[in-house]
């Protein structure tokens, strides 16, 4: 796909369950959104627009499916998409949403929507990956815009966008922040997927784990990390599985 | 060699000497309880009394994040990135820190000569200051004292009154012409700085402990509390390996070629096209880590290429210490080929 095609790549932005945060940081590209437009048609994005269309170049999603509505939507969007972007932590690895599948799924039903609770059918929060194929995947929650800016980049200019699997850690060093474990905090960053630029270390704040882990993430090694700042052994679980849920509740060690 | 002495009362305005002869870096206070060097702006606000910079002076010389060039894709055109040619001296280097550039010297002019790097290190002075070893450094164990002056211009020992200011060479000796808040020398011998040795052996010693040392236990009990974040590597002075990328602008017509630090604990490190990784296990990079600094250079050099910095042990989050590391192998070494048991070994850490 390069812009010197006479058509410019159709793009497509949508929701699933979700804050919309990421398609709200979207709209904060402000001047680079500009350029983006240059290459670009954006042919479906409900925050800004209401146009509809059939095909897609590029169909970005954000938000986790949870629904069996959701799983009907997913599908027929990649049927109608080139390429299909996973945007924000909800939408790439479950995010936040998938901490209710640690819960029995009627009790979490019966607490969100009481007797109404047969109106709203639900299903575990899931990434796009459960259901469909999903080329490229922009970690963050929300979503990270430098990593959004250059996957886009690369995808339009006909190159492979690179995924970052190194942790935080390796940013903090490259800006040689003091480490926020020497103030005191707990951190995830050590075992948490870079390409943030370490930003909330940099602002003396302790990584949450927002991106995802590395792919080969030692949670026994990172348990015992935490543990020896002095956090509960069941308190460092909780907290990697803030974000981490959908692809290591499962794996953690008991 | 020439001494004198510098009262603490002089020492901003020995700064202020300094600034007015080039750009000075000196070691600064960072975030709560951490130290980096920075470039002076203020001389009082220099630290020289410090137990170690998050970061050494190598980031000056190979930057963490460099543009290697920026291109043109419209018409196939690339110009490199401008490297200043400004005076630099670093005021308030630690011995094994300076050890550590030369040590870097020799890996970018040695085979393929590295020209950013050649270039960033032109035109530098450094002016060396005593410290107090904290239970992190282990440099006297890998052979280098304190007070070692090796690639120093100037060195400053600590006394009680301020420093005794030694000048190693001419150009430190250009340095400090015509400031004139030097007194005469104290009539003090060098004070004697207590470190305790850390390494089971003599330094010297190592290079037969490696050679057996590749199937070593050590590696898979190291990996286990390991959680390959790559810390270690990043904040050695002595490591050097970088990744390159490319990076468009919006225009998809120009862009520019940017390295940055990497390290062997890595994922990407030893992943090649194909999806193949010929180093996957925390246990193999932790192995390899290692021998870099032991067994590989060491080989060729004769000498260790670890400075016992302590870095990587004191920014480890998991707690793992290199000396713990080779001390093991060490006790390793002893079982399997002197048929010792450790416990009966019979050496006596402090008195080597
Ligand atoms: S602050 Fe967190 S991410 Fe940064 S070095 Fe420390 S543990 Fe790693
Ligand atoms: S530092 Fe951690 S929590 Fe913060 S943006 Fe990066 S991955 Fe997310
Ligand atoms: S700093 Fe520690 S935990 Fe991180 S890769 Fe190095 S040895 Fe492993
Ligand atoms: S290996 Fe560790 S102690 Fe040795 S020079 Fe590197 S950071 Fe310092
Ligand atoms: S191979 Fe590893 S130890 Fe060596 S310089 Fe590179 S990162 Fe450092």
């Amino acid at each position: 796909m390069t812009t010197e095609a006479k058509n410019k790549p159709k793009v497509a932005f949508f929701d699933f369950t979700s804050c919309e945060g990421c398609q709200l940081n979207k709209l904060n590209l402000e001047n680079d959104l500009l350029d983006i437009l240059e290459h670009v048609d954006i042919v479906e994005f409900r925050e800004a627009m209401d146009d509809k269309a059939e095909e897609y170049d590029i169909a970005f999603i954000e938000g986790s499916i949870s629904t069996p509505s959701c799983v009907e939507r997913i599908h027929d969007i990649r049927r109608r998409a080139k390429m299909l972007i996973a945007l924000g932590a909800c939408a790439t690895q479950g995010g936040i949403n998938a901490m209710k599948n640690l819960q029995p799924i009627e009790e979490v039903r019966e607490a969100v929507y009481g007797d109404e609770k047969y109106r709203f059918p639900t299903l575990p929060a899931m990434p796009v990956s459960a259901i469909v194929k999903v080329d490229y995947k922009i970690d963050g929650c929300p979503m990270s815009m430098p990593e959004f800016l250059k996957v886009l980049k690369s995808l339009l200019a006909g190159q492979e966008p690179i995924k970052p699997d190194s942790a935080v850690c390796v940013e903090c060093k490259l800006k040689e922040n003091e480490c926020v474990f020497d103030k005191g905090m707990v951190c995830l960053g050590p075992i948490t997927r870079g390409g943030c630029d370490a930003i909330c270390p940099s602002f003396g704040q302790f990584c949450t784990g927002c991106r995802g882990l590395i792919s080969n993430p030692n949670k026994n090694a990172m348990l015992e990390i935490l543990t020896e700042h002095g956090i509960s052994l069941d308190e460092a679980k909780k907290r990697i599985l803030l974000f981490n849920s959908y692809d290591h509740s499962q794996s953690m060690p008991k | 060699m020439k001494k004198y002495q510098l009262n603490k009362k002089q020492l901003p305005s020995f700064i202020d000497h300094l600034k007015k002869q080039g750009t000075v870096f000196a070691p600064h206070k960072k975030g709560d309880a951490s130290y980096s060097f920075a470039k002076v702006v203020e001389s009082d606000s220099v630290i020289l009394e410090y137990n170690r910079t998050l970061n050494s002076i190598k980031k000056y010389f190979l930057p963490p994040r460099e543009l290697l060039l920026s291109y043109s894709r419209k018409d196939n055109s690339y110009k490199k990135g401008t490297i200043g040619k400004e005076k630099k001296i670093f005021l308030g280097v630690h011995s094994y820190d300076m050890k550590a550039v030369l040590k870097l010297d020799y890996n970018f002019t040695e085979g393929n000569p590295e020209e950013n790097y050649l270039l960033r290190r032109r035109n530098s002075s450094f002016i060396g200051v005593s410290f107090i070893p904290d239970e992190f450094h282990f440099s006297q164990s890998v052979g280098m004292p304190v007070h070692d002056t090796d690639g120093f211009d100037i060195y400053l020992e600590k006394n009680d009154d301020g420093y005794t200011v030694k000048i190693i060479t001419e150009k430190g000796e250009k340095l400090i012409k015509e400031f004139n808040g030097l007194c005469d020398a104290l009539d003090i011998s060098s004070n004697h700085i207590q470190f305790q040795n850390k390494l089971k052996y003599n330094y010297n010693r190592l290079p037969e402990v490696f050679e057996q040392s590749w199937n070593a236990e050590v590696w898979e009990e190291v990996a286990k509390r390991c959680v390959g974040c790559g810390t270690c590597n990043l904040v050695c002075p002595t490591c050097y390996c970088f990744d390159v990328e490319d990076n468009m602008d919006l225009s998809l017509q120009n862009g520019t070629r940017d390295r940055s630090w990497d390290g062997c604990m890595l994922n990407d490190f030893a992943a090649v096209a194909g999806g193949e990784n010929f180093r996957k296990s925390l246990a193999d990079r932790q192995r390899h880590r290692i021998f870099r600094k032991f067994r590989y250079i060491t080989y060729i050099t004769g000498e260790p290429w670890c400075v016992g910095c302590g870095r990587c042990t004191a920014y480890c989050t998991a707690g793992i210490s290199i000396v713990d590391i080779v001390n093991q192998l060490c006790d390793e070494y002893e079982q399997k080929y002197l048929n010792r048991p450790v416990e009966q070994s019979g050496l006596n850490l402090e008195g080597l």
